[in-house]
């Protein structure tokens, strides 16, 4: 027995059972004679057996002494008081197993802990700090709500002791990280590239129930807040207010998705490291991603081999590539304003992170703060907002995906100058073609439209493509309705495509890789 | 809280129904409890002595009919065993003067008698333990003789250090096989002398098991079938949870609830009272059992 701060710290040991419970009774008895209110902590490591004259011990020090403790239950202890309410009326802890990592190859060196390879299909991250469980604990609980909300992710299946602290072990048969696939098979860069956003969208379209996440916003708020006093007043409140003007988003973000993060499993993607979860706008998502592939190596190209395990090269490249899939544009000036304004946030993360682990009175410290500062500086002017418009909009094709549709497609006009005529008539046409999707594509199964809207600027012209992989069908081959007959005459259908065809400039069809490929085009 | 229930003559009334004097192994006289009682402020109470109704017989005489006095329910707790387990059945509201019950009692101590004697002879044979006869006869003339009384012994002529080491080293070393009442027969007894016969501390066994699920669940459905009617669902060592459970039980399978602390004196440490009930409006099917005892 021990006592540190007035708390009372009994061991149990072997078996406690009708033969024995009231000597150990007795003995507990004793050390707790006189004592009023204090915690009483039961060390159950060596206890084999407890039976119920051994839960009444427990039940009876409880009443005299309410704040009480168990530590280091086994598995079997543990059974006997979850079954009979021990563990709802008082705090009890699970022993856990031993884990050594010796010798073991790191997989992964994260923020929280090392990730280690234990043997061919289980891996275990071990974390630094000796409180790691609430961490943990925090960490399975985001991952099994990303599950169910449909996002495919490793689930930590066990918590136990390494070294000092914990480690969650996971099951990962042959997992690869697609940074060392992207390391060693450069080749493979746009087939990566296309994962990589495929889940990001997948993770960007996912809708948080209220309250379960938080939210990415007041973190960067506070990123923002920290920096006033690093740079000048005016662009200071600028960058406050440019991020505070960032609309709340209910859908998930990962908050630290770079290519160690997605993993390939079989022929599934994986998304791992989900203490970062929250939930917010895909702005500060793409933040993380620039860093990740450029920013924080932009001084220092060594830096992103040394992390990533690829060249600088390599990832700009793959940014590029990633932005214009996210965006589901070809076009440079968009990719560019899009990763300018990730940036923005980008700098303002890094910068902060450099003052606070490097500070300011190293060199390498500041050369890096003032490089990046250099260039927030000169974003901050250029910029006004953080917000933008992916050209592409993938959406379940059914009927009441329609408003979601029409608002994309409006907020690409309000770009343009667009005469109110043509307006209603790109409407009116994206409908009709929207709406054959809904119907005929996929019946009687459910699927997916892609939509992509490109505005060019000489001639003034907007493209809009609808893409599909149901039936293959081409709503052009069919003859126009004879518009002369009178409406009792006139077949039904097929109207829609003929108002389509009179009111854009450009209607055109092809099937290619499995998908129903429909471009309009209207100039304006 | 629990199940809604009317207001009941019972409310704001402690009770304890589960109790032991010295006639078994209780430290107290019957006086004494009669006096704790008292003290505890408890309104109605049983005394449960194992195998006896001598206490009860004795708590009666000792009430007077003023109205002070808290109102007795006579009780008592007999130990049994078939071939799938022990059981602790208590008995409510019996006639103590009544045959039936007499029957089970005498059983009970006659096969007690045969197990001490047994364990006498057993430790003579396997480890050559000798006790002077008068200490046998002073033994055998205790009203409920068992393993405590014989470690104690032990102690004394230095067989053993402890009492708990005579029984867990000796005494309970040689498989003892000795006759038991059924569970069938002390239900019976109680039945036969108008008494309400109740699960003891159900989730515990005879006292030191842990029967859970399942295996609690074909145990009250085996007892129902020989006549249980009620449950001991407040009692001193159980959790909430365990609680809710046995109110559960009750409700599916219409039983009496009972609440009782099985306070033993110095002997264990059991407050008199201690049973999670409290003073309170009492569930419905604890005044009906109410009800019928006064």
């Amino acid at each position: 027995m021990s006592e540190t701060n007035d708390r009372v710290e009994i061991k149990l040991k072997g078996r406690i059972d009708s033969g024995n419970a009231a000597a150990i009774e007795t003995e507990i008895q004793q050390k707790l004679s006189g004592k009023e209110n204090v915690p009483v902590l039961f060390d159950m490591t060596d206890l084999e057996y407890i039976s119920s004259a051994g839960l009444r011990i427990l039940l009876r020090v409880k009443k005299s002494f309410p704040d009480l403790t168990i530590t280091n239950a086994s598995s079997e202890v543990y059974e006997i008081l979850e079954m009979t309410g021990f563990t709802e009326m008082m705090k009890v802890e699970k022993a856990y197993r031993v884990m050594s990592v010796e010798g073991c190859e790191v997989i992964g060196i994260g923020a929280n802990g090392i990730v280690y390879r234990v043997d061919q299909d289980t891996v275990v991250k071990a974390y630094k700090n000796a409180d790691a469980l609430e961490d943990i604990q925090h960490e399975r609980e985001v991952a099994r709500l990303a599950l169910i909300l449909g996002i495919p992710t490793a689930i930590s299946y066990d918590v136990v002791r390494v070294g000092d602290s914990y480690g969650s072990v996971f099951e990962l048969l042959n997992a690869r990280p697609f940074s060392s696939i992207l390391a060693e098979h450069p080749e493979k860069i746009d087939w990566c590239a296309k994962e990589y956003v495929d889940l990001l969208k997948k993770i960007h379209g996912t809708l948080v129930p209220e309250g379960k996440l938080p939210d990415l916003k007041d973190t960067v708020i506070g990123w923002a807040e920290f920096m006033q006093e690093y740079l000048p007043k005016d662009k200071g409140e600028k960058l406050l207010s440019m991020i505070k003007a960032v609309p709340h988003d209910d859908h998930m973000v990962h908050g630290d998705y770079h290519t160690k993060n997605v993993m390939l499993q079989g022929d599934e993607v994986l998304l791992i490291d989900m203490d970062t979860l929250a939930v917010g706008h895909p702005i500060f998502e793409l933040a993380s991603v620039f860093n990740s592939l450029q920013g924080y190596a932009e001084l220092d190209h060594s830096l992103l081999k040394s992390f990533q395990g690829y060249d600088y090269e390599i990832g700009r490249e793959f940014l590029t590539k990633v932005l214009s899939l996210y965006l589901g544009t070809t076009n440079p000036k968009k990719i560019q304003e899009v990763e300018d304004k990730a940036r923005i946030v980008g700098y303002t993360r890094m910068i902060r992170r450099s003052i606070r682990r490097k500070g300011l009175e190293t060199e390498q410290g500041r050369a890096e703060i003032a490089f990046w500062k250099e260039r927030l500086l000169k974003l901050l002017d250029e910029y006004d907002t953080l917000l933008f418009t992916p050209d592409e909009l993938v959406l379940d094709a059914v009927e009441e995906n329609l408003p979601l549709l029409q608002e994309f497609i409006e907020k690409h006009l309000e770009e343009t100058n667009c005469p109110a005529k043509a307006k209603m008539q790109i409407e009116l046409a994206s409908e009709e073609i929207f709406v054959n999707i809904v119907n005929y594509a996929y019946a009687p199964e459910k699927g997916t439209a892609t939509v992509r809207v490109e505005v060019s600027d000489d001639p003034v012209c907007v493209t809009i493509t609808f893409l599909d992989r149901g039936v293959p069908y081409d709503p052009l081959a069919k003859e126009d309705p004879d518009v002369t007959l009178s409406a009792e005459d006139r077949e039904i259908g097929g109207l829609g495509i003929f108002l389509t065809k009179k009111t854009m400039d450009d209607v055109s069809y092809e099937y290619k890789d499995g998908q129903n490929i429909l471009t309009l085009k209207k100039n304006l | 809280m629990m199940n809604q229930r009317k207001s009941s003559p019972f409310d704001s009334v402690l009770i304890d129904l589960h109790m032991h004097s010295r006639i078994s192994d209780g430290s107290d006289s019957p006086e004494e409890i009669l006096a704790r009682v008292k003290e505890a402020g408890i309104g109605i109470f049983s005394l449960t002595d194992h195998d006896a109704v001598e206490g009860c017989r004795i708590i009666r005489s000792l009430l007077s009919p003023s109205e002070k006095d808290p109102l007795f329910i006579p009780g008592v707790e007999f130990s049994c065993k078939d071939s799938e387990g022990k059981y602790h059945i208590l008995g409510y509201g019996y006639d103590p003067e009544s045959e039936p019950i007499n029957k089970v009692v005498d059983m009970g101590h006659e096969y007690r008698m045969n197990k001490v004697r047994g364990r006498l002879d057993m430790l003579r044979q396997e480890f050559g333990f000798d006790f002077p006869s008068d200490e046998i006869d002073e033994l055998l003339a205790l009203p409920n003789p068992g393993k405590p009384h014989i470690g104690n012994l032990m102690v004394k002529y230095g067989y053993a250090e402890s009492k708990e080491q005579a029984i867990r080293e000796y005494i309970d070393k040689a498989h003892f096989k000795g006759q038991y009442v059924k569970p069938e027969e002390a239900i019976e007894g109680i039945l036969g002398s108008g008494g309400i016969p109740v699960l003891a501390h159900p989730f515990y066994g005879s006292g030191d098991q842990l029967i859970l699920g399942q295996e609690m669940e074909e145990r009250l459905v085996k007892l129902k079938g020989y006549g249980l009617r009620g449950v001991e669902a407040f009692y001193s060592g159980f959790t909430d949870k365990l609680r809710n459970q046995m109110i559960e039980f009750a409700d599916k399978y219409d039983l009496y609830i009972t609440a009782g602390s099985d306070y033993h004196g110095t002997n264990k440490w059991i407050d008199l009272g201690d049973n999670g009930l409290g003073e309170g409006p009492k569930p419905e099917r604890m005044v009906r059992f109410l009800e019928l005892m006064v």
